[in-house]
């Protein structure tokens, strides 16, 4: 408790830290939510790890060029997140023009999008004498040195994404679930795949350039998969998996910083221990009400 | 001649250009209670897809008398069981082709739904997830979404496929009396020809590349039925 108090203090040093993991934590599920409705999980696998690789190569093209690397510049920090962009954007596109139109194995392409990122992105920086610096904690999620200019960047845009998830809801929702009725009501189920997958794109991107891959695919998947297992109807879904992101990276934070440990992989682990119990809570129910 | 709502002209229907069905001609009366019959694969639900803009026809024409919007009730089981929606969450989304993007349905919009789910007798499923609802039940609450979109035309896709026989005669019932009420154009895709008869006025039966449009009693005479049948063995 001494801890939670003390990390959550205005004071506490590292608190951008805290609270660029505790927007992430929130945001992330909401847009996690539909990748879980449209069966896109491995999307969610995928996605992060190659927003990675754009942050790779957007920050290998100065070295290519003859540059010398400024860590601390934000102009840095810009150029990965444009490769990040530029990366997810057209991935997610991609993956979902081949997803509609229906051909070929859907988890064989993201398999092979997966590894193929893992692996450009080892390349890259294996070829890059000043990677080692700072680029891999950058890739890692270099969560502790977050400054408010990062904060800010991060705080702006997640804002943008839940106001659009907000105000477009029903119509992601309605094409999602129906696509058909959809287009018989005059609606551009098409534009609406699209930003829908922009949201999920720029969330990704964001959270990759913040936190790294590992905590990105975490915070997208689980707690949206957790509260499928409670959730009634649409809104406790969302309200449930934002809040169990949220507090889940207050409490990942906690335990990080009183046990030394790293941030992004207590949080995934916390998050995978809360869906295990909360499955098997489930399951108890289940047979208990059975029996009665 | 009566006044028709959908006109179809030489109309040629298939996928990527390639025409499964042509040469269809036809006419269908405001008002009427039309029937699509026909074995799998014979175009059914191409004619249907066609009819309702979701994909293009190959050629040929469509015409439609506005103000005339379509009310569309698709198969209960091509819904995913993940969402968590309730019955009465399906049913408002007839009205979101009236609700805007940024607009949220108003009181009024949510108290017209619910008298959708009553005249469906669906009250009582609004508030159960929708996924765990049985077909029939299912059936009834997608019923009232078509009605929330206010439509003048209803068009539904096999409505008693994974439905029990007591239920498919109900819910046929159900829909020949809404039709008799709201005085819909109804065009039902089924295989059941017993109800059917009973309850359908004009037939568009697919068969074997052709199309057969005529009245129950033009149509299901016992030369013709022997004529489809043995087209269908042959």
């Amino acid at each position: 408790m001494e801890t939670l108090k003390e990390i959550l203090s205005p004071d506490f040093l590292l608190r951008n830290s805290v609270y660029t993991s505790v927007l992430i934590g929130f945001a992330c599920p909401l847009v996690g939510v539909f990748l879980v409705l449209r069966r896109l999980v491995f999307m969610g696998v995928a996605l992060p790890q190659i927003s990675s690789t754009g942050v790779a190569v957007a920050l290998s093209v100065p070295f290519w060029l003859g540059a010398k690397p400024d860590h601390a510049a934000h102009s840095e920090h810009l150029l990965a997140f444009a490769g990040s962009m530029f990366f997810s954007l057209a991935a997610i596109l991609l993956l979902a023009f081949c997803e509609r139109r229906g051909r070929g194995l859907s988890e064989g392409r993201l398999g092979t999008a997966y590894v193929v990122a893992s692996a450009l992105s080892i390349l890259l920086l294996s070829k890059n004498r000043y990677a080692e610096v700072g680029w891999l904690d950058l890739l890692k999620g270099e969560i502790i040195t977050i400054d408010n200019y990062d904060l800010a960047i991060t705080g702006a845009t997640l804002a943008l994404v839940l106001t659009m998830l907000l105000l477009f809801h029903k119509e992601f929702l309605f094409v999602s679930f129906d696509r058909a009725m959809a287009a018989t009501l005059g609606k551009n189920v098409l534009l609406w795949d699209i930003l829908i997958y922009l949201l999920i794109g720029v969330t990704v991107s964001i959270s990759v350039l913040s936190v790294g891959p590992l905590i990105s695919f975490g915070f997208l998947l689980v707690p949206a998969l957790t509260a499928h297992l409670f959730a009634r109807n649409m809104k406790q879904f969302f309200a449930l998996a934002s809040v169990l992101g949220g507090l889940t990276a207050v409490l990942g934070f906690g335990l990080a910083y009183q046990w030394d440990w790293p941030v992004g992989p207590t949080d995934v682990v916390l998050l995978g221990v809360i869906y295990a119990a909360a499955w098997s809570g489930q399951r108890v129910c289940r047979l208990a009400a059975g029996k009665n | 001649m009566s006044d028709s709502v959908i006109t179809l002209e030489s109309l040629a229907i298939g996928y990527d250009g390639q025409a499964v069905l042509s040469g269809i001609s036809l006419a269908i009366a405001r008002g009427s209670f039309t029937a699509i019959l026909g074995a799998n694969g014979t175009g059914k639900s191409t004619l249907l897809k066609t009819l309702l803009g979701l994909q293009p026809a190959v050629s040929g024409q469509i015409k439609i008398q506005p103000p005339a919007g379509f009310g569309y009730v698709p198969q209960a089981t091509q819904f995913d069981p993940l969402y968590p929606l309730t019955g009465f969450d399906v049913a408002l989304m007839g009205t979101f082709g009236r609700v805007g993007p940024m607009r949220f349905p108003s009181r009024a919009e949510k108290d017209f739904v619910r008298d959708c789910l009553r005249a469906t007798a669906a009250e009582g499923f609004a508030q159960k997830k929708f996924s765990q609802l049985s077909g029939g039940q299912k059936q009834r609450v997608l019923i009232a979404r078509a009605l929330a979109t206010k439509p003048e035309i209803l068009v539904l896709d096999e409505p008693t496929a994974g439905v029990d026989v007591a239920a498919t005669k109900s819910l046929l019932e159900f829909i020949s009396q809404i039709h008799e009420e709201r005085k819909l154009t109804v065009l039902l895709v089924t295989h059941d020809l017993p109800l059917v008869k009973k309850h359908a006025q004009q037939i568009i039966w697919l068969h074997d590349g052709a199309v057969l449009h005529g009245t129950v009693a033009e149509l299901f005479t016992p030369e013709r039925m022997a004529e489809i049948f043995e087209m269908e063995v042959g």
